[in-house]
């Protein structure tokens, strides 16, 4: 009796064990079924995107540029485009067939080009179109530590064509077993053995999940029973919808670099370049194809299997009538219409990135940038960006041609922004631009050589009641107490050039007038307006300051230049445009800010001595009519011992920053002009901007001044230039010399043209 | 009263567009507006911001494609979406740089968000545009004076 207890005690004891055992296994798979379902199957990386281009009526858009684009879209120039991702550009005519991008519906258009803007847009009726927008490219994505990429497609995104597909070849019956079928498994055995290889998995979708969500490809009993049991357990907690979603977003389709990509939508950008809502049957098929084995039918890597697996995954659908006979007969010869590889790829522009990273930290916990699946939309111009990185490059390829392999590891950065609302639209940070490593666009703080200068003589012509453009400086021999030491400013010619007009010694960049200059508007003055023009340093208090001992880094630097572009409108540099959530909500924008800090009539007056520069200074070799379109202006900069060579200059719509140097800071044989200067030369050159409107400034008139010493002259007399003052400061006096050529009566037809010239330069109201 | 001076000032406002709406955007200058009923105007515009806001957003661009994207900042905007309005309005600011028709609405924009340095930052630099109309130049004053 007490044995018979003692058993049957034992034998309870084992089945509650056994019943606990089981239980806890059960509550375990079910924590991470539920967690990892709601957890990690849904974060996705933010991504980050360039603009997007879009053609309207009056863009501006060097034609050149946009074919360079659609190149970089991988959009393929044919004969007659008759399918997404394809084009034809000939006569200043675009026939383009868009991929569809948001709201931007695929389909053809001709857009109409004359004298690089955009007359007409018409759509495939031949009805006019407002606007169209090209899809942007994806410049990187802030990824997790495992380096899941996806882009997460809810249940209305997905095609119904992608359902049926999926379903067809991975599991008939997905809609009537419990997550288990042993139909499934005896009906894909037979069918295995009657085709001779196996075209059908035995497992249903469902099991499909759990073993990627949980399990290594191990293969043993105890991980078949942890499946099965998982797989049940996700039967019991999601709907099927909920369950076909999760593996259509999860499924694993191809690994890219160090990049993973996972699921539907991912593969259809990855492979395809668009959303999969565009995708085509043929092109579904060869996605669905790929699941059997990813690396196997890779059609990049080996397109022939990928098509044999793409028409057998085609055959199915033919034999279940989701697609008739002969749409399978011509499906199957059709090519794969996958996009080169280098499309999309992991982050392309690393300074840029950086930038755009460092301003996100400001406001996302690093956390929400790689799980929220954020869209950043930045202001990235990826011809302009690829036209400055190899600008650099190219540049600096010749300056070693020119002087030798000393300059083999000579480094640099560049910045281009839009003058009007401060968009940055590209950016490097070095010379080979691919390469991550030291951003020298915001890390590389150096002295700013004569780039100072034009914000110490702005500082004067702003006490416009002091200073105007033909005020007299003194560039003779200056000696000063500093520091315990004697500061004796030098020329770069080694010369003293006496007395000379305010900006005679600007774009001549004379050392010693400017320093006398920022010695007379002081240090206070100077400071206040660095922190107007959007530099935020002290300025310390020595006069080498004042002929560029001064340091910023390029970033800083095109800042402040970029108040002095905008005619004095403050306007924070902005490399993202705005951040949307996966509902397509914006979350968070940067729009446009802007502050007037200084006026515009003494920026004109700076502008108008930085034009010089192209004119007759250190930026020379443009034409008169180009200078005028662009109305552009610049300034070289070349640091003591010419160890910094720098140029900043706007034309038309872009302004744009260059240094170079080395970064154990040891002397270069160049100067802004030889070195800088020559890296934005070939990127202007190269991407021809648009010329921005001219201002209308009724309070400037342009007076005659003779570039010796500053006083009234007249259009006959030698040596004289038309030199803008904001009226009431003009010079007055002509001196006896210039009485009788500034005099001298024009002929009618010079009147008349006067007139005009009066009309158009200065503007009414 | 209130009725009547909106009137006046309507009546005003037409004799000035009848001069100045001409899409040439060349300022004239020689316009015949009683000074009473002008100075009005401008009170009125000054004063009553629904009012102004009304002539804001009538002021349109030549572009078709500016016009539609206009169309639709413009209806933010009344929606009170004001990022929404934006976004819109900077797309079609990279469109065309020249036009004051978006000035105007940038400084309304702002001025309704309550950055009024910005509002007016705004209005100065539509008023440094070539090719706007006395019409456009005068609504921009008002901002000027918030």
């Amino acid at each position: 009796m007490k044995f018979k207890l003692t058993i049957s005690f034992v034998l309870g004891f084992i089945g509650v064990s056994i019943l606990t055992f089981v239980a806890a296994l059960v509550a375990v798979i079910d924590f991470r079924v539920t967690s990892k379902l709601e957890g990690v199957l849904w974060t996705v990386p933010a991504k980050i995107y360039s603009r997007p281009l879009e053609l309207a009526e009056g863009v501006n858009i060097n034609p050149d540029n946009l074919i360079k684009e659609l190149d970089m879209l991988s959009y393929i120039s044919v004969k007659g485009p008759d399918s997404p991702g394809e084009f034809n550009f000939s006569k200043n005519n675009l026939k383009i067939f868009l991929r569809g991008y948001l709201d931007q519906k695929p389909g053809l258009f001709q857009v109409a080009l004359e004298d690089s803007q955009v007359k007409s847009i018409r759509n495939q009726l031949g009805l006019p179109e407002d606007l169209i927008r090209l899809e942007p490219t994806v410049i990187g994505g802030m990824y997790p530590a495992h380096m899941e990429d996806r882009v997460l497609l809810n249940w209305p995104e997905v095609p119904q064509k992608l359902v049926d597909t999926i379903l067809a070849v991975e599991d008939q019956d997905f809609f009537n077993h419990y997550g288990i079928s042993f139909k499934s498994i005896s009906r894909a055995l037979l069918k295995n053995i009657q085709a001779g290889e196996v075209e059908q998995g035995g497992s249903t979708i469902t099991q499909q999940l759990a073993k990627s969500l949980f399990f290594s490809s191990e293969q043993t009993i105890r991980r078949k029973v942890m499946e099965a049991i998982a797989s049940l357990l996700i039967e019991f907690h999601y709907t099927k919808e909920e369950i076909l979603l999760a593996y259509i977003n999860d499924v694993f389709l191809a690994q890219s670099g160090r990049r993973a990509i996972h699921g539907f939508g991912m593969g259809a950008q990855h492979f395809f370049g668009t959303s999969i809502s565009n995708l085509s049957t043929d092109q579904i098929a060869l996605l669905v194809g790929m699941l059997k084995g990813p690396s196997l039918y890779n059609p990049r890597r080996n397109p022939k299997n990928a098509t044999a697996r793409r028409n057998l995954v085609l055959g199915i659908l033919s034999k279940n009538n989701k697609i008739s006979v002969s749409a399978f007969e011509n499906l199957k010869d059709k090519g794969l219409g996958i996009t080169p590889p280098n499309y999309r790829a992991e982050i392309k522009y690393p300074a840029f990135h950086d930038i755009v990273r460092l301003e996100l930290q400001k406001n996302f916990a690093d956390k929400d940038l790689r799980t929220k699946g954020l869209s950043i939309e930045t202001n990235l111009d990826p011809v302009l960006q690829s036209s400055l990185e190899k600008s650099l490059a190219s540049t600096k390829t010749q300056l070693i041609k020119k002087y030798g392999n000393r300059l083999d590891d000579l480094e640099g950065a560049a910045i281009a922004v839009d003058i009007s609302n401060g968009e940055i639209k590209a950016v490097t940070g070095s010379t080979t631009p691919s390469s991550y490593g030291f951003n020298r666009s915001i890390n590389a703080i150096r002295p700013i050589g004569s780039l100072v200068k034009p914000l110490i003589y702005l500082t004067a012509l702003d006490k416009y009641d002091e200073y105007n453009l033909s005020t007299i400086l003194d560039d003779s021999k200056l000696s000063l107490a500093s520091g315990g030491e004697i500061w004796e400013p030098d020329n770069f010619d080694k010369k003293f050039h006496g007395k000379i007009p305010l900006h005679v010694a600007l774009w001549q960049s004379y050392n010693i007038a400017s320093a006398r200059l920022g010695l007379e508007v002081g240090f206070e003055s100077v400071e206040d307006m660095f922190l107007d023009l959007g530099i935020q340093k002290e300025v310390p208090n020595y006069p080498s300051v004042f002929i560029g001992s001064f340091e910023l880094s390029p970033y800083d630097a095109i800042q402040a230049y970029q108040t002095i572009a905008g005619d004095g409108f403050y306007t924070p540099l902005r490399s993202i445009r705005q951040i949307k959530d996966t509902d397509g909500e914006i979350e968070l924008s940067y729009p446009y800010s802007i502050e007037q800090r200084v006026r515009p009539e003494p920026i004109s007056l700076i502008k108008f001595a930085m034009q010089q520069s192209f004119v007759r200074g250190t930026a020379r070799g443009y034409s008169k009519k180009q200078i005028e379109m662009w109305n552009a202006g610049g300034k070289t900069g070349t640091s003591d011992d010419q160890r910094d060579s720098w140029f900043v200059g706007f034309a038309g719509e872009i302004l744009v920053l260059v240094w170079l140097g080395f970064d154990d800071n040891r002397q270069t044989p160049l100067t802004g002009r030889t070195g800088a200067f020559q890296v934005w030369k070939t990127f202007i050159d190269d991407i021809k901007p648009a010329a921005i409107p001219r201002t209308s400034l009724p309070r400037i008139q342009y007076v005659w001044t003779d570039m010796k010493d500053g006083l009234r002259s007249g259009e006959k007399c030698d040596n004289s230039l038309l030199v803008p003052f904001i009226k009431g400061t003009e010079p007055k006096f002509v001196p006896d010399v210039r009485k009788k050529c500034a005099t001298r009566g024009k002929t009618p037809r010079e009147s008349v043209m006067d007139k005009l010239k009066g009309i158009f330069e200065g503007g009414q109201g | 009263m209130k009725v009547f001076a909106k009137f006046l000032a309507l009546l005003s406002i037409f004799s000035i567009i009848s001069c100045a709406s001409n899409q040439n955007n060349r300022d004239i200058s020689n316009y015949v507006v009683p000074v009473n009923d002008f100075s009005k105007t401008v009170e009125l515009l000054i004063s009553d911001k629904n009012f102004l806001e009304d002539e804001i957003l009538k002021i349109n661009s030549n572009n078709p494609s500016v016009q539609r994207i206009i169309k639709s900042a413009d209806d933010y905007l009344r929606q009170e979406n004001y990022i929404a309005a934006n976004s819109e309005l900077e797309r079609a600011y990279r469109i065309t740089k020249r036009d004051g028709s978006l000035y105007l609405r940038l400084a309304h924009l702002r001025y309704k968000q309550g950055l009024l340095k910005e509002s007016e930052s705004f209005a100065s630099k539509g008023l440094l545009l070539l090719n706007i109309s006395s019409w456009e130049r005068l609504l921009l004053n008002v901002y000027l004076k918030n």
